[in-house]
């Protein structure tokens, strides 16, 4: 039993050696392919998970919406850089009224979740829950671990299965999600973005040259209004191939992890990975190469990780291998917000959805308007439009201040003839 | 020029002949890049089509757009 526990000790150890060595390239796939599933549901992926994320906060965004999407295309995820205030909000009480242990103040949400008490674990039992989809993938060591997701469970449980590549599958066991709405976090943008205008005039749009082209650089607020969180994560692994249950890892010492011939062996075999797990995790250093056989009674029931959290192996078989990694607290995987432009002087302009924007669409999913024949307001925007290109501009600009920040062509032959009308009398004809 | 709106929506049952002004209004947002006019349907003899823009390549992989 000591051999076998030194051999998964190594595996244990090796996994994390893989992942240290990973490439820049290998990593940012990793982010990709992570940031990938996470959107699949309509949600901006965080890319590290991290516990500090939550509605109210404000980003300085500096690049402008085709750079963003651009690189949210080819990273999968936006960097959250330049945090810029986090809103003094309030309104959960409100929104939230019938919830149990929600409030607004020092203990408004996630704090009362977070920190129950002084001594308290958190505890999000109470928070609203959220489901994503199980997320599948390949993974191979092949030139790397390039393994398409943040958690130590995968690359820990391709070893003990032993194998260079494997399929798997992830699963976020406990979501939960929290927001504000868009309406009070409008006024609370509003309200500092009026005691901080010198601040924000610095971002005020300006002209630049890109390309020989000369186009106008444009600076946005970002607004969280609704953050996604995951307290623990299931990983399983198959692979074709069978291994003895499966650990050797060119060490003829095999060790059977599931069998069921012999219960009391499989138990010992359970808490002795899941020991070494903890072990591995813990120390900073490789796990020794002999340790003693562990003390069931004594060793702790499930294993931290990195993190804080813990990693334990549920099930295993000859081609499968399952474990559970849960996070000290549940960590951001994902948000929405809303965009404000910066304009001249520190104003600000219309929102839009951080979403629809990253992935051009209108800021209403899905929106299809019935064309109306071009009537006499029509056929007056389009003449005044052709008589001068900067007319263009001139529109756009009214329309992002009292039109909604509609396009101009929905503007035009869309249904809102009453916006038609006042945009010629307010802005052509005045 | 860059315009700080929303892109333009898809418009349905546009005549053949205002075709072109629709196609040229969604124009004016320079993001759009793509821009599809499919037949809807004929009314009193007279074709209908769809029109929508797109701003990013709607032929990519749908792993790579969503």
């Amino acid at each position: 039993m000591i051999r076998r526990i030194g051999v998964l000790a190594a595996l244990v150890a090796l996994g994390g050696c893989a992942t240290s060595k990973m490439s820049a390239d290998q990593l940012s796939r990793v982010a990709k392919d992570w940031s990938l599933g996470i959107r699949a549901s309509q949600v901006i992926p965080v890319y590290p998970l991290t516990e500090d994320l939550q509605p109210g906060d404000v980003f300085l965004v500096q690049a402008s919406i085709e750079d963003q999407i651009n690189v949210y295309l080819e990273k999968g995820f936006l960097p959250l850089e330049n945090l810029v205030v986090r809103l003094p909000v309030s309104g959960y009480a409100t929104f939230y009224q019938g919830y149990p242990r929600v409030e607004d103040g020092a203990k408004a949400p996630p704090r009362r979740w977070q920190f129950p008490d002084e001594t308290g674990e958190a505890d999000f039992s109470h928070a609203p829950l959220a489901a994503f989809p199980s997320y599948n993938f390949s993974v191979s060591r092949s030139g790397g671990l390039s393994v398409a997701v943040p958690v130590q469970a995968v690359p820990v449980g391709l070893n003990l299965l032993d194998s260079a590549s494997a399929d798997g599958t992830i699963t976020f066991k406990d979501a939960y999600t929290y927001a504000l709405p868009a309406r009070a976090l409008y006024d609370g943008i509003h309200q500092w973005s009026a005691q901080n205008k010198d601040y924000l005039a610095q971002f005020a749009p300006r002209e630049e040259v890109v390309d020989g082209k000369t186009r106008e650089r444009q600076f946005f607020l970002r607004v969280v209004n609704r953050v996604y969180l995951v307290k623990s994560v299931d990983v399983t692994l198959f692979t074709e191939r069978a291994s003895s249950g499966g650990l050797s890892a060119g060490v003829p010492q095999k060790v059977e992890l599931l069998n069921l011939a012999n219960a009391k062996e499989t138990i010992d075999n359970f808490a002795a990975v899941n020991e070494i797990l903890a072990r591995a995790a813990t120390s900073p250093s490789p796990a020794p190469a002999s340790p003693s056989k562990p003390d069931a009674e004594n060793a702790p029931a499930v294993a931290p990780v990195a993190v804080g959290g813990t990693l334990r192996l549920t099930m295993a078989t000859s081609r499968s291998v399952s474990l559970t990694e849960t996070f000290k607290r549940p960590l951001v995987i994902g948000y929405l917000a809303s965009d404000f432009r910066i304009l001249k002087d520190g104003n600000l302009g219309a929102s839009a959805p951080t979403l629809n924007l990253l992935e051009g669409r209108p800021a209403y999913d899905g929106q299809v308007i019935a064309y109306v024949p071009c009537d006499a307001n029509c056929r007056t925007i389009r003449a005044w439009l052709k008589a001068d290109s900067r007319h263009v501009s001139e529109l756009a600009a009214w329309l992002e201040k009292s039109g909604g920040a509609i396009a101009i062509a929905d503007l035009e032959t869309g249904p809102d003839a009453l916006l038609r009308q006042r945009a010629v009398t307010e802005l052509i004809k005045p | 020029m860059f315009m700080p709106l929303q892109p333009p929506s898809a418009q349905t049952g546009v005549p053949r002949g205002d075709v072109g002004e629709v196609v040229e209004s969604m124009l004016l947002d320079e993001r759009v890049r793509w821009i599809a006019i499919v037949v809807q349907d004929s009314e009193a003899g007279a074709d209908r089509f769809e029109v929508t823009p797109w701003v990013i390549d709607p032929t990519a992989p749908s792993t790579d757009r969503t």
